[in-house]
């Protein structure tokens, strides 16, 4: 179900978006791809699931709000496989709902409309913030 | 990075207070709003407003379309004419577009790319389409014009802006335009002709999620932009409010006695009479007896003018000191120049500033022709008188009854019902000798003379005299 409208090209998708709305999507990828990202798409969260299995993006950016497997959902299950447990999530909804995104694991919550600098600006933070961890967890073993 | 439950939407000031206070506070945040009136209503100039007093150099832009309605110079030269025009902002923090070209050649297809590409490159925070309406003029369907406004609608609403699609709709296009279902907020801006003058109104049809406030709300357009006069509606606190205890003299010698020891102070009375009964006379000696007492007072005319006015009432009362003088406000209305709601906005407006004690409003007849009808006068003047008990201030308002400009049956019944008290001037023949009398009709709440008294007159004023059978 994967929903890629931009090819990857030969950089590494660090960065998928996981979102119903084309126009969500495109924006999205629009000022990511503006501050250095790369973007990989899907359009429901089984969908997402799958490509994150396959890719390991760094983050996963998703709406609460999309079919088959709900953002989440999907939150929950990348948070209990070892393997796409170091994902960061970032729930970014229409749904007011920052409890129920930690509840569910996420690394961080934005409400929806889409400002461009509070996204990318939180995406920074949580690449520093998973950069550090990975850091820590290396130095540890 | 979890931000604490559901933030309130924010609000962007329109640049005029008093339409902020009547939206809630300002128009909401990352919302679609129509602007809908004829042509020459004052949309145009509304939105430009808006953009002015939002425009901030160095942060997001406003991004500014003209479509098909008037050419962009067009409307660049007349917006210079306001002063709430900064020509530092045109280009950075304000940018118009003419849209127009590109629409007639490409059809309203157009229009969604063009807008993705703004967002792109300026991330604009408010967008005005002017006009809206006229992009619908290029629609081939019914079926093209509902898909691509589902497509711009989707896209605005995706992204963190406030849109203003402005457009000389009807009533009738509410009904049928798809994009009055996809907005938020709808404002009308209409014009209604009242005699010789034209009378602008504004009134919120709709705004998500937010309260606002209901009603026609009259405006004039100057160079300063919109004046909006909100309608004066009775305040909350009505039911609630504690009446004052102590009595407000009147001023006339001889009255009071009759009255308990004055009107109870908070109270609105209605001094009815025919022309020369000397309803002014007594009028002013109100106000005078509030000055000596040392209360701010005020006092709305429609016939003298201020400078008329103070000599009347230095003939009566000799020349006033500058301390009697700083605490007396005079209004003067034309009533058939102005509406009635910027007379009562400008009334209420100095009672909460001067801290007004008394007030005096002579005549309603000429309230009456500032509003058009007794109907509409009578709207105004409780929820005004409302005003007045809650604030405790003590009003006076006078009457003609000849001509019965609105001494109906009907009418006198509704005065009498928003008035504590009501106080008839009369003119008799007795024994083939003619003269005023006065009588008390109604004193909520106290007992009083119900006897008819002559009303003797000299320099000084009116004063009772004894009582008449």
């Amino acid at each position: 179900m994967a929903d890629d409208l931009e090819p990857a090209g030969e950089r590494k998708v660090i960065i998928l978006v996981v979102d119903r709305d084309p126009h969500v999507r495109e924006l999205e990828a629009h000022f990511l791809n503006q501050a250095g990202y790369s973007v990989g798409f899907a359009k429901d969260g089984d969908g997402a699931l799958e490509q994150a299995r396959k890719i390991v993006p760094e983050i996963i950016i998703t709406e609460i709000l999309v079919p088959v497997l709900d953002g989440l959902t999907l939150c929950r299950r990348l948070k209990a496989d070892p393997e796409t447990r170091d994902i960061a999530v970032l729930v970014f909804s229409i749904l007011s709902a920052a409890d129920r995104a930690r509840e569910a694991g996420a690394d961080a919550f934005l409400l929806k409309p889409l400002a461009e600098h509070t996204l990318v600006d939180t995406v920074r933070q949580l690449l520093e913030a998973r950069s550090a961890r990975i850091k820590r967890a290396q130095h540890v073993s | 990075m979890f931000p604490d439950g559901n933030p309130p939407a924010g609000r962007l000031p329109t640049g005029i207070r008093e339409l902020d206070e009547i939206l809630g506070g300002g128009i909401p945040e990352n919302s679609i709003n129509i602007i809908m009136g004829a042509p020459g209503s004052g949309k145009t100039t509304l939105a430009e407003e808006f953009i002015f007093a939002n425009a901030n150099n160095g942060k997001r832009p406003i991004l500014y379309l003209t479509t098909l309605s008037e050419p962009l110079d067009k409307v660049i030269r007349y917006l210079q004419h306001f002063r709430f025009f900064d020509s530092e902002k045109m280009g950075s923090a304000v940018q118009y577009e003419g849209f127009g070209t590109e629409l007639t050649a490409n059809g309203i297809g157009a229009l969604l790319p063009k807008l993705k590409d703004a967002i792109k490159t300026l991330a604009p925070k408010i967008i005005v389409i002017d006009s809206f309406k006229a992009i619908h003029d290029l629609s081939t369907s019914a079926q093209d014009m509902r898909l691509m406004l589902h497509e711009v609608a989707g896209l605005l609403a995706a992204y963190n802006t406030t849109v203003l699609l402005v457009g000389e709709y009807r009533h009738d296009d509410i009904a049928t335009y798809p994009e009055f279902a996809v907005s938020d907020g709808i404002i009308e801006l209409a014009r209604n002709s009242l005699g010789t003058r034209d009378e602008r109104y504004l009134r919120v049809f709709k705004l998500r999620g937010s309260a606002y406030q209901q009603g026609f709300h009259a405006f004039d357009i100057t160079d300063a932009g919109l004046q909006v006069y909100p309608r004066l509606v009775s305040p909350v606190e009505a039911a609630s409010y504690k009446r004052d205890v102590n009595r407000t003299p009147s001023g006339v010698p001889g009255l009071d006695p009759m009255l308990g020891g004055g009107f109870w102070t908070g109270t609105a009375t209605l001094l009815a009479g025919p022309t020369g009964s000397g309803k002014t006379t007594m009028a002013i000696q109100f106000i005078l007896e509030g000055l000596r007492r040392g209360e701010p007072c005020l006092l709305v005319n429609f016939q003298e003018n201020p400078t008329q006015l103070a000599y009347q009432l230095e003939q009566m009362a000799g020349k006033l000191d500058k301390d009697a003088r700083s605490r007396l406000e005079l209004q003067y209305y034309s009533a058939v120049e102005l509406s009635i709601d910027r007379i009562v906005v400008s009334i209420f407006r100095a009672l909460r500033r001067n801290g007004i004690r008394r007030v005096v409003i002579d005549a309603l007849g000429d309230l009456a022709t500032a509003a058009g009808d007794p109907t509409r006068m009578h709207g105004y003047l409780y929820a005004l008188v409302q005003h007045f008990v809650v604030m405790g201030v003590s009003s006076l308002l006078t009457l003609e009854t000849d001509p019965p400009i609105m001494a109906s049956h009907e009418s006198h019944g509704r005065l009498s019902h928003m008035t504590d008290n009501i106080v008839f001037l009369e003119i008799r023949s007795h024994d083939g000798i003619v003269g005023r009398t006065l009588r008390i009709a109604k004193a909520r709440g106290t007992a009083h003379d119900l006897q008819a008294r002559e009303l003797q007159i000299d320099g000084g004023g009116l004063r009772i005299g004894k009582a008449r059978g």
